[in-house]
């Protein structure tokens, strides 16, 4: 991410949360934080409990946040916000947490007076992290239709052609599911499991190899000690958590979307 | 192979949670942007570095990216940078830090370097690398502050030290980590003491494969890793340097330490043009030096210090000022002067007052009206500096001086005023550490230290990466003097000015002799003759000779990482 992107990252993150943008330039932007912002970022916990309880106004704080040093006004008092950052990083994580579930309906342009009907679609992206002393991440996007279980890799990438609201559009129903959304998330959760084991593991085999290799050094280091010192446990300890490969599959956000029956085909062809 | 799948089910409570309860749903926009995050802080390959994407404003040279990606990939983060000098060992610590941070693992940084080099630490990480760092000048900086530059010498000392060792560190890098190789110093004990999850030692020294210093510095990466220090010294006798027999410490080290070496990075450096300048005393020079000389057969006071003679041999070769100085200081601090000792200094002290002229100075002023470009002097004495600073002046030419013992701020506005508004930097040798200043591609070295290593670290302050010019060293040396034996002798029968940087330290460092001052205390000081100096300087001249040879033949046997030869 170059800095002119992180820019324009921050002004559509503030944006999204219905921050009033107060100044913004190149290489800095200033902004008036809502409430919830304020608690999410500035870690007060104090004064909000204690307004809470004494009922007094509340008073969110600006922040204003540099990009780029050279292009800022020189007097400008700001946090420089850089790629690695840990203010990035904890924007990074507010996102992801604001935006975790979410439900929205296909905005179809159908003919007045017809009724049409939404399909239930569970939405899932996911990250595979494969670990080991070192870490390889893969993402997923994969969506099941509630109806009839067809699968859809790259759920999220045909989403972004359709036109999605928040809201039920006119003239349109829901169709109630037929495989719940607790036994959805299985099937995502099994499909994504199979595809795994069938991958080729030699990365972890390699790592195990390079383990072996470090403990029989250590091994060395300690043999002619009749009782091992505790730091030979810290030790080897520390040397399972670097290597031992593992894979943790967590979820990034995902909700229900009701699309029109043919809202993947039309987005093909069009 | 089977591994172990983990599949994190917190989000699908909660989202059966929202489904029953209706929500509360969130924003479209922010789910897109949160999945645009996700694409930017992924990590695609095992291998390979992120940093580099995210930073627009540095080309890092590829053996700069190799050391990153070893360090992160291979080493964990626990490693002693050893690369010669002037490769950058600064921009491949910036990198590691840099990746760190991307990947979320590095939050909190110390980052301890000599005094000189805390505010060019800082203002390169934030301007290469985008990382806030803070040169560290007040005492909340250590809690407030994610990254933090310090010297080594501020932070072990109160009230700082307790600020200090109450930080969760994430990473500590520690420059000129050389000085750390004995854990009987206090500086060991701060280091060792800190909490670190991730550190880098950065040296250019390289570990002269001792095993104690190699248990020591290990032991800062890697605690236990080594076992007890009783146990591994039974195993391995302590001053041995049997390192490169054993399997186990070679792969340790291996483990644990990268050293480039300029002629691997396969760089095209800037020329060296070393030019030697014989200069003639003027008449009452001559005189002054050959009194001080004679001193040695007098039989008197002050032979039985041949140190003395020596210095004040020296000192004559550089300016009268350097010789009143020490002689002044030698009638102050004897105890009880004899009427005959305090004869023989004013008689000397006539001599230097007799000096009018300094041929050496006069030959430095022609020199740089005819660089008409920036110079650096350097001289061994305070007493010559600042009779130079003088002398240009009178002569319409700005200097600035430079010493060792400035403070911080005090050397980075020097350095500022030197490239800014003066033509010329006067530095003592203690200024030789720790500064850049590439910007400069001309030295004169007015009177030569008689340590190699020291020479090499004066031509290091330009001839660096970023140099983009050739290099002009200009010697001077007077006739028929000691100055002119050493610089004959010494350094170019071993053609120490063709060399780079950096090898020598390895030669040196090889040749278990001692100290190279005392060898030529001894060679100067204690010869009755001529040609016994003439044979113990061959003697010398041709051990070092033997070492270039060794390592030469190393190299050519070596194989893969030769972070052992």
């Amino acid at each position: 991410m170059q800095q002119q992107e992180i820019q324009h990252f921050l002004e559509r993150y503030f944006h999204a949360n219905n921050c009033e943008m107060i100044e913004s330039g190149t290489g800095y932007l200033t902004v008036q934080l809502t409430i919830e912002l304020d608690k999410q970022l500035m870690n007060r916990p104090f004064y909000w409990h204690y307004l809470e309880k004494t009922g007094g106004i509340p008073n969110p704080m600006q922040l204003t946040m540099i990009t780029n040093p050279e292009a800022a006004p020189k007097t400008l008092k700001g946090e420089t916000i850089h790629f690695g950052s840990p203010r990035l990083h904890q924007i990074f994580e507010s996102t992801k947490k604001l935006a975790g579930y979410i439900r929205l309906y296909e905005k179809h342009q159908n003919t007045f007076g017809q009724q049409t009907p939404l399909r239930p679609w569970l939405g899932m992206n996911v990250r595979i992290s494969y670990q080991c002393d070192r870490k390889r991440d893969v993402f997923r996007s994969i969506g099941l239709q509630l109806i009839n279980g067809q699968m859809v890799d790259g759920f999220h990438g045909k989403l972004l052609e359709l036109e999605l609201t928040p809201k039920i559009p006119d003239y349109s129903f829901t169709l109630s599911p037929l495989i719940m959304p607790k036994s959805g998330m299985i099937r995502i959760q099994h499909f994504l499991q199979n595809e795994i084991e069938k991958e080729d593991h030699t990365w972890a085999e390699e790592a195990t190899t390079r383990w072996q290799k470090d403990l029989n050094l250590l091994e060395h280091f300690y043999e002619e000690m009749e009782e091992k010192e505790e730091s030979y446990e810290i030790e080897k300890i520390a040397l399972k958590e670097q290597y031992e490969p593992r894979i943790n599959i967590s979820i990034i956000n995902g909700g229900l979307f009701y699309l029109t029956e043919d809202a993947f085909q039309r987005s093909i062809g069009s | 192979m089977t591994v172990q799948i983990n599949f994190d089910s917190t989000w699908q409570n909660e989202f059966l949670h929202r489904i029953e309860e209706d929500g509360p749903w969130g924003s479209w926009e922010l789910y897109k942007l949160a999945l645009e995050v996700e694409n930017h802080t992924i990590i695609p390959e095992f291998e390979g570095l992120q940093a580099p994407k995210h930073l627009s404003s540095l080309v890092p040279l590829p053996h700069q990216l190799e050391v990153a990606k070893q360090v992160v990939e291979n080493m964990n983060g626990k490693a002693i940078l050893a690369d010669e000098v002037g490769l950058g060992k600064t921009i491949e610590a910036g990198l590691i830090l840099k990746e760190y941070m991307i990947r979320g693992l590095v939050k909190k940084v110390l980052i301890l370097v000599p005094a000189s080099l805390v505010t060019q630490w800082a203002i390169e990480l934030n301007s290469k690398f985008f990382i806030p760092a803070i040169a560290q000048r007040k005492s909340y900086v250590w809690e407030q502050c994610d990254v933090v530059v310090s010297s080594i010498d501020t932070a072990k000392r109160n009230p700082h030290k307790d600020i200090i060792y109450n930080q969760d560190y994430d990473l500590v890098i520690i420059d000129e980590a050389h000085k750390l190789k004995n854990n009987k110093t206090k500086n060991y004990e701060f280091v060792q003491n800190l909490k670190k999850k991730f550190c880098l030692l950065l040296t250019a020294t390289p570990i002269q494969n001792r095993i104690s210093e190699i248990f020591n510095l290990v032991s800062l990466l890697k605690p236990g890793h080594l076992g007890n220090e009783a146990d591994f010294y039974q195993k391995y006798q302590k001053d041995s340097r049997s390192l490169d027999d054993n399997e186990y410490l070679k792969e340790l080290v291996n483990k644990v330490m990268i050293r480039n070496r300029r002629a691997d990075t396969g760089i095209e450096w800037t020329k060296r043009n070393v030019e030697t300048l014989p200069i003639e005393f003027s008449k009452e020079e001559r005189e002054l030096y050959e009194a001080v000389t004679n001193l040695r057969g007098d039989g008197s006071w002050i032979s039985s210090s041949q140190f003395s003679v020596m210095t004040l041999q020296r000192e004559a070769c550089s300016s009268r000022e350097a010789v009143f100085f020490t002689l002044r200081n030698m009638l102050q601090k004897k105890e009880e002067p004899t009427k005959e000792f305090q004869e023989q200094i004013q008689s000397l002290i006539m001599k230097v007052e007799a000096v009018q002229r300094n041929a050496k100075a006069e030959k430095a002023l022609e020199l740089i009206q005819q660089i008409n470009d920036k110079v650096i002097i350097f001289t061994e004495y305070r007493a010559t500096q600042m009779y130079l600073q003088w002398f240009l002046k009178q002569h319409g030419i700005t200097s600035v001086p430079f010493r060792g013992g400035f403070k911080r701020g005090k050397k980075d506005w020097m350095r500022e005023l030197f490239q800014k508004n003066a033509q010329v930097l006067i530095a003592t040798e203690a200024g030789g550490e720790g500064i850049n200043l590439q910007f400069c591609n001309h030295i004169i070295n007015f009177d030569l230290p008689w340590n190699p290593m020291r020479l090499e670290q004066r031509i290091g302050r330009i001839h660096r990466l970023g140099q983009e010019k050739d290099v002009n060293i200009y010697n001077f040396a007077i006739k028929d003097t000691v100055e002119e034996h050493v610089l004959k002798l010494l350094y170019e029968k071993i053609h120490l000015f063709e060399k780079v940087i950096g090898d020598l330290d390895d030669i040196l460092t090889k040749l278990d002799f001692g100290n190279i001052d005392d060898h030529l205390i001894d060679i100067f000081g204690r010869s009755s003759s001529e040609g016994e100096m003439r044979i113990k300087m061959d003697n010398l001249t041709s051990m070092i000779q033997f070492a270039e040879e060794m390592k030469a033949g190393e190299v050519n046997a070596a194989t893969g990482n030769s972070a052992l030869s």
